[in-house]
Order: C-alpha cells, then sequence, then structure tokens
C-alpha cells in the first residue's frame, strides 16, 4: 500500500429489531460516538464515506437526508451501495490516493423499515427469476445449503454447531439483537423451518443498527492514538451472478482473501492469523466460509466444528462477536466485523475477549448467496 | 507523490426517450465496449469496476450484480456508487481514487438510466418519482407527518429549480428570456452531437419561448427530457495511459462537497437553514478545492470550456458562477454577448449537456466524458474551435445539497 493507514475510532449502536429511533438519530449517534472514541472533532474529518441502499432504506437517494448526521455537512463525501465494507474500502483509497488523511466510514439498516429479505427479490434477475418468483436470498441459500452439505457430507447438526457457538458468543457482546446463552444443538434444530434446511436459528435477524469507523494515515494515526489498528491487507472481489456460477462455492471470496493475504504477507492463514470476524449470514456460509479463507481444505469446514477450533477458546475463534447470526443490520454488518477485529486487538472485547489478538481478519459481504465479498487484515503495534 | 491518473477511453449509448432494442444491461454493454474500443483496452486488462445509477428508476436493487456479467465484472472488484442526480460525477471520481489509490491501475467506471423501464416515467424529468416515492413510502413505512409535508411540498428537483431560479432571478437581474436563450442554445448544441437525446438544429429562444410556463419560472422547453443512456470512461495510471492514448484527459482536481438539504430549511428544521438554494456554498467550495489541486489561480482565464449540469437553464448560470467561470451575477451578461455558445470566450455545455439529455445516474459522468472528448479531441461536431487545456465537469444532486466537480486537463500538471 502507498500510505500506511489505521482505524483509530469506532462505534456501533445496540442493535435490536425495532429501535424506535428515526434513522437521522441513530446515525448521528453513532458517528458522534465514534469521533469522541476517536478522540477527535468533526472538524479533523477530511472525507465522510457512508453506505446503504435505497431499497433497504425505502426511500430514493438513501444519504440525502444524513448529510447532517453524519458529520458530512460541507465536506468531501460520497456513498456507496451495500455493505459498510465497501464504503470503507473507498474510504481507504481516498486516503491511499493522498488527497484525504482522515476518514469517517458509516453503515447502517433498519431491517425493521423494509424486510431485507423482500428486497433480495428485487436484486433478481429482472427479466427471468424475478417474474418467476420462487426465489428469495433465503430459497437461494437454501438451495446452497443442500448442494454444500451434499457434496461435503455435511448435516444439519453441523449447522446447529455454528448457530450455537455464534449465537452463545452473542450473549456476552452488549451491542448484539440475539442474545441466548443457553442456546444448544436441540433447540436449534427444533426451531421453524423456513426453506429447509434453514431454520429461524441458522439464519441471520432482522436487526435495526449502524455503525461508524474512523480511519486515518500514518501522520494523523499517530498524533491521535497510540493504539492505532493498522490495516495491512484488503481484497475485494464479485462473483458471478447466481445462475452462472457454482453456489455451493464462496469463489469471490476465495479471491478477495488471496488479494487481502498477498497484500499482508500471510502465507498460512490458520496459523498467523489470531481472530477472525465474518458475515455468515446463514450458519452454513460460515463453514463454507472457513474454507474459501484457507482456514482448512475443500469441505473440511464441519471438522473446525466439529473439533471446537473456531469457538471462542479454540485455537482460531471465528465470531466471538457472534457474528452475523448475533445481529444483522445489512448493510452495517461486514463493518460491525471490522470494529469488531479491531476491538480484539486493542483487548476491548470486554467479556468476550480472544487473549494476545496480533493479526485479525474480518469479512463483509453482500448480495444473495454472498456475491460480493471482501477480507480485512488488521494489525495491533506488534503485528 | 501523488499518482498521475487519466481517462483514456470513453463510452456513451444514443439516448432516446425509449430504448426499446436494448434491456439495462445490453445498454450498459454499449457503453462499456465503447469506451473499451476507444481506450484499445481488452476486458483482461481492467482490473476493477465502478458502477452506479439511481437504483429506483428501474425498479432493480443492486443491478451490476445480476448485469455485471454482460459487461466481464466477475472476479474483479465492483464497487457501487449511488448519490441520487450526482451519481454518475461520484463514479467518475470513484474511478479516480480507485486508480489513484494504487490498489488497481485500469478501471471502468459505468454509469446509467433507462428511465423507460419504470413505470410511472414522469412527465418532465421522471423527477416526480423521487417525491412520490418517498411519500409512498413515508405513508407506508410511518414518517411522521411534518416530514411528509416537506418530502411533499417540495415537488423534488422541479420544485427545488423553481426557487432556486427566482432567487437568482431577483439577485442577478436576468429574466425568463435568458433561460430561453440557455435551453435553445442547449438544443442546438445537441444537434451536433450524434449521442444526444433533444436535438433540434437552429433552436431559437423564440421557439422556446412558445412553450407553456407549466411552474414559474420554468417553461415546458425549458426542462431535460427523461432519457435512456449509460456512460462509461476507461480511467488508468500514468504509464498505462500514456501507452494508450495520444491525448489522455488527465484528472487534475476533484471534490464533492454536502451542503445542508434545501427543503424547508433542512428536513429536520435543525440545520444552519439554507434559505436561499442558489447560493450553493457546497458547490463553491468543491471548485475552490478542485482548483487548488489542479493549480488553477484564475479559472476565468485557465478553464478553456466547462460542462455544467444543468437539467434546468437556470442552473447553467448558477454554477457556472459558482465555479469561477463567471463574477458574481454575471453569467447571463456573459450569455447575452455570446460568450457560452460553442465558438465563444468560455463555451458551457458544448455537448447539449443535461437539459438535452437526461439518463440521470449517467448525466453528471457524461459531463466529465465530454470533457475528456473535448480535451482528447474526439468531440467530433461538437469540439469546440480551440485548444482545451483544461476543462471543468460538475454535476449537482440531491435536494440541490450535493455537487461533484471535476477538473481536467491536458498534462497531469504536477
Amino acid at each position: 500500500m502507498r500510505r500506511k493507514v489505521a482505524i483509530v475510532g469506532y462505534a456501533q449502536s445496540h442493535h435490536q429489531h425495532n429501535m424506535q429511533k428515526t434513522r437521522e438519530d441513530m446515525v448521528f449517534e453513532v458517528c458522534k460516538e465514534a469521533l469522541r472514541n476517536a478522540g477527535i472533532l468533526r472538524e479533523d474529518l477530511d472525507t465522510v464515506i457512508t453506505a446503504s441502499t435505497d431499497f433497504l432504506d425505502g426511500r430514493t437517494i438513501s444519504s440525502v437526508f444524513l448529510s447532517m448526521a453524519v458529520g458530512a455537512f460541507m465536506k468531501d463525501e460520497s456513498k456507496v451501495e451495500e455493505d459498510g465494507t465497501f464504503a470503507l474500502y473507498y474510504a481507504l483509497m481516498r486516503v491511499l490516493a493522498g488527497s484525504h488523511d482522515v476518514a469517517l466510514v458509516e453503515a447502517h439498516t433498519q431491517g425493521s423499515t423494509m424486510n431485507p429479505h423482500q428486497v433480495t427479490c428485487f436484486t433478481l434477475d429482472p427479466l427471468f427469476d424475478r417474474p418467476i418468483g420462487v426465489l428469495n436470498d433465503i430459497a437461494a441459500a437454501a438451495l446452497q445449503a443442500r448442494m454444500y452439505m451434499n457434496r461435503h457430507n455435511v448435516s444439519e447438526k453441523h449447522l446447529a454447531m455454528v448457530a450455537v457457538k455464534n449465537i452463545t458468543n452473542a450473549a456476552k457482546n452488549p451491542y448484539a439483537h440475539r442474545k441466548m446463552p443457553d442456546l444448544s444443538v436441540k433447540e436449534v434444530m427444533g426451531s421453524k423451518v423456513l426453506y429447509n434446511p434453514i431454520r429461524e436459528l441458522t439464519m441471520s435477524p432482522i436487526s435495526d443498527g449502524a455503525c461508524a469507523v474512523i480511519l486515518a494515515s500514518e501522520e494523523k494515526a499517530k498524533k491521535f492514538t497510540d493504539r492505532p489498528v493498522w490495516i495491512e491487507g484488503v481484497g475485494t472481489c464479485q462473483g458471478s451472478y447466481l445462475r452462472d456460477r457454482d453456489i455451493d462455492k464462496l469463489d469471490s471470496l476465495e479471491m478477495a482473501a488471496r488479494t487481502a493475504y498477498k497484500m499482508a504477507g500471510i502465507k498460512d492463514p490458520l496459523s498467523e492469523l489470531d481472530v477472525a470476524e465474518v458475515s455468515e449470514k446463514f450458519a452454513h456460509e460460515e463453514l463454507m466460509i472457513y474454507e474459501a479463507l484457507g482456514l482448512c481444505k475443500d469441505g473440511q469446514g464441519k471438522k473446525l466444528i466439529e473439533k471446537g477450533i473456531t469457538r471462542r477458546d479454540g485455537d482460531m475463534p471465528v465470531n466471538p462477536s457472534g457474528g452475523a447470526l448475533g445481529a444483522d443490520p445489512t448493510c452495517a454488518t461486514g463493518l460491525i466485523r471490522v470494529i469488531e477485529a479491531a476491538k480484539q486487538i486493542r483487548g476491548e472485547a470486554n467479556g468476550y475477549q480472544v487473549p494476545g489478538v496480533r493479526k485479525a481478519l474480518a469479512h463483509g459481504q453482500f448480495g444473495i448467496c454472498a456475491q460480493k465479498n471482501t477480507v480485512w487484515i488488521l494489525g495491533g503495534k506488534n503485528s | 507523490m501523488k499518482r498521475n491518473v487519466a481517462i483514456i477511453g470513453c463510452g456513451q449509448t444514443k439516448h432516446s426517450s425509449r430504448r426499446r432494442d436494448v434491456n439495462v444491461a445490453e445498454l450498459v454493454s454499449e457503453a462499456v465496449y465503447n469506451a473499451l474500443e476507444d481506450a484499445k483496452v481488452s476486458l483482461r486488462e481492467v482490473d476493477g469496476f465502478v458502477v452506479g445509477n439511481m437504483p429506483g428508476f428501474e425498479g432493480i436493487a443492486q443491478p451490476e450484480q445480476w448485469l455485471g456479467e454482460w459487461v466481464g465484472t466477475a472476479g474483479k472488484p465492483v464497487l457501487r456508487i449511488a448519490t441520487g442526480g450526482t451519481t454518475g460525477g461520484s463514479v467518475g471520481q470513484g474511478g479516480y481514487y480507485t486508480v489513484a489509490s494504487g490498489l488497481h491501475d485500469v478501471v471502468v467506471a459505468v454509469a446509467w438510466e433507462k428511465h423507460s423501464d419504470s413505470r410511472e416515467a414522469g412527465a418532465t424529468t421522471g423527477l416526480t418519482h423521487v417525491a412520490l416515492g418517498n411519500i409512498f413510502h413515508a405513508s407506508a413505512y410511518g414518517l411522521n407527518l411534518k416530514n411528509l409535508v416537506a418530502t411533499s411540498v417540495v415537488g423534488a428537483a422541479a420544485g427545488v429549480a423553481v426557487y432556486q431560479a427566482t432567487f437568482y432571478m431577483h439577485r442577478s437581474g436576468c429574466g425568463i428570456k435568458h433561460f430561453d436563450m440557455v435551453a435553445a442554445k442547449a438544443k442546438r448544441n445537441a444537434a451536433r452531437n450524434k449521442y444526444a437525446h433533444l436535438q433540434w438544429p437552429g433552436c431559437t429562444p423564440e421557439d422556446i419561448a412558445k412553450t407553456e410556463i407549466i411552474t414559474y419560472p420554468f417553461r415546458y422547453g425549458h426542462v431535460c427530457p427523461a432519457s435512456d443512456g449509460a456512460s462509461a470512461i476507461v480511467v488508468a495510471e500514468e504509464n498505462i495511459a500514456r501507452k494508450k492514448a495520444r491525448q489522455p484527459a488527465w484528472f487534475k482536481g476533484l471534490a464533492s462537497y454536502s451542503d445542508e438539504e434545501n427543503q424547508l430549511q433542512s428536513e429536520n428544521m435543525g440545520g444552519v437553514g439554507v434559505t436561499d438554494p442558489s447560493e450553493q456554498r457546497g458547490a463553491w467550495l468543491s471548485a475552490v478545492k478542485a482548483y487548488k489541486m489542479a493549480g488553477i489561480r484564475n479559472p476565468q482565464k485557465e478553464i478553456d470550456m466547462a460542462e455544467i449540469y444543468q437539467p434546468f437553464p437556470s442552473q447553467e448560470l448558477i454554477f457556472a458562477e459558482r465555479l469561477g467561470l463567471f463574477d458574481e451575477n454575471t453569467a447571463w451578461i456573459a450569455l447575452e454577448k455570446g460568450e457560452t455558445d460553442i465558438n465563444g470566450r468560455m463555451p458551457l455545455d458544448p455537448s447539449g449537456g443535461v437539459n438535452a439529455t437526461n439518463a440521470i445516474g449517467s448525466s453528471a459522468l457524461q459531463r466529465i466524458l465530454e470533457c475528456a472528448l473535448q480535451i482528447m479531441g474526439k468531440a467530433e461536431e461538437h469540439q469546440v474551435p480551440k485548444k482545451v487545456h483544461n476543462a471543468i465537469a460538475h454535476g449537482w444532486g440531491g435536494v440541490t445539497n450535493y455537487t461533484t466537480v471535476t477538473v481536467l486537463g491536458d498534462s497531469p500538471g504536477r
């Protein structure tokens, strides 16, 4: 990378189903808190990038009444659609280009406003798939899950084990939405089926939530904080459309990870990474993500969950915060993963801290069957 | 230490009210492949995409996930940017930052709109959607009454633009006849641009003046059309740019400052209260920053032409002043003198601009693209009859609170 760039502050809301706050209030509070967390003022910001989509926000030009709330008034700003990690990517590029030093990145969705699953129908091919009316993101995920499970002999119990791990982890995270400290595999397997094998507890909840991250160039970061979290690698990739790809693999995630690992100089992710925060919108996706990230061989994802390797006290903890199964405010979810990874590096994950984290991975995704992915490698002082 | 970045290829589609011969994906591909051909770049050499449109108009959410395959996005980074009217400008600037960051070397930036796919294409610009959309959502999802009233009173882009125009008329002394002149010039220029939508060779201000006033001070002939169309640019870093293009159009300066939304002193009444929507401090700040980056001290002398986002003719005058191309309140005098004509001292919108062609998501990218064409000497019939060293491209959007300003030049500057 042309410059060293660090995360110097962040904040997130208490994600829940119906927040009883306006979008503007919710966003204002996290942005204000992120500035406070970084110990800087709005005047220190050079650029502001937000992430939201018109369909999910339920209005045209979703960002248009948010300039004031995010602190973009009279700032060089822009808005990307989809996951917050894409906004982070754009903000990073603006800092790398040398024309900006400090950036605020904000992402939000209030799932209680527009049903995010209903919105996914509008991302389908409008000429064929949409008129047929049988597909949405859950239905597609069910097809994906079955194909993956059949190919690698994965059982519903494996999916339930992922759900139990993440949802019980979420119970310790004060910001998470779905908290069930005593959840059992049996309870998950007894939860309501939406599209076989997708159950209520093996998919993410519909959350209202927002989060914000402050990025700074090396010179500024060192001025602001003595605990910067450095961005060491990043990769992003869009895969083929649903009908044109093997949905039982996450090829685009694999490519994004390869780019990020190369940039960060990571050869063996399993041994070099200390923790990973991933956006698993469905329990089976977490197993597929293990494989795409190279934490295990193809088809071996189930072994990691069977052996407890990805538990919070395991060798390679994944989603100690509870992940997307713990809270899923659609556009914010990936950026929350970045925040959780940064918290682990800073040792701020009170109650769910993994000891001795120096290098962490964060993952964001968007689109049906995780068509678009971003991978981030973050490092602390001594990494 | 800044990385020099240039536009090395431009592609756009023919614009019209209804492009029934293509679907959205084919429309987008038309622009992308034209740009790649122009840049002499193969898809394999492209290592990223920046895309954008206003998703509400076609009713497709995240359309690049479906139509990406048509233009070869599979396995590549795709950044989707959408900021309303400025979408195209934001996409073009996204293209710049993507390459300037050093993370990518050759990027395609593409923006589009296909209004005719919309069930309720508005009578004038399709912009009634923006207001209607908000009202429907408001009533369906429980926006409070105050916001509902605020949204409906303002009447979308035309609603904001009439207040803006009357404010400008009041303070500058220009009249409706000057809007007739801008609109007629746009249509005349468009007649020289083979991609433009409303082409009217020899259109005179008198022709425009015959049309009815639809909302004071705008006549029917003042208002832009709703077009189907797409535009794309290929953006590359210095070495590739010099190898591929005889005359690349270099990005010299850019900014996009956000102002407060000009809607009943901001939607929540909690802001500083912009009462004059023609004030446009965001546009002014953007221009100041872009000129500073570009090393331009006197835009009136150093800028050779401008492409201004003018769906309504008053905006060509207002923003030309905000970009520092004319002294305050004098753009209409320059217009009278013919200085803004295609062969004038400071040609404004030689392509016909948004007033003649408005595929909304694409419109602000087209401004960048048209400036690039003028610098590269590829504007054909609407090429201005002088050497273009520096050009400025403008876009506005939102509730007149978003601006994108991009300065392009025939050399990287520094």
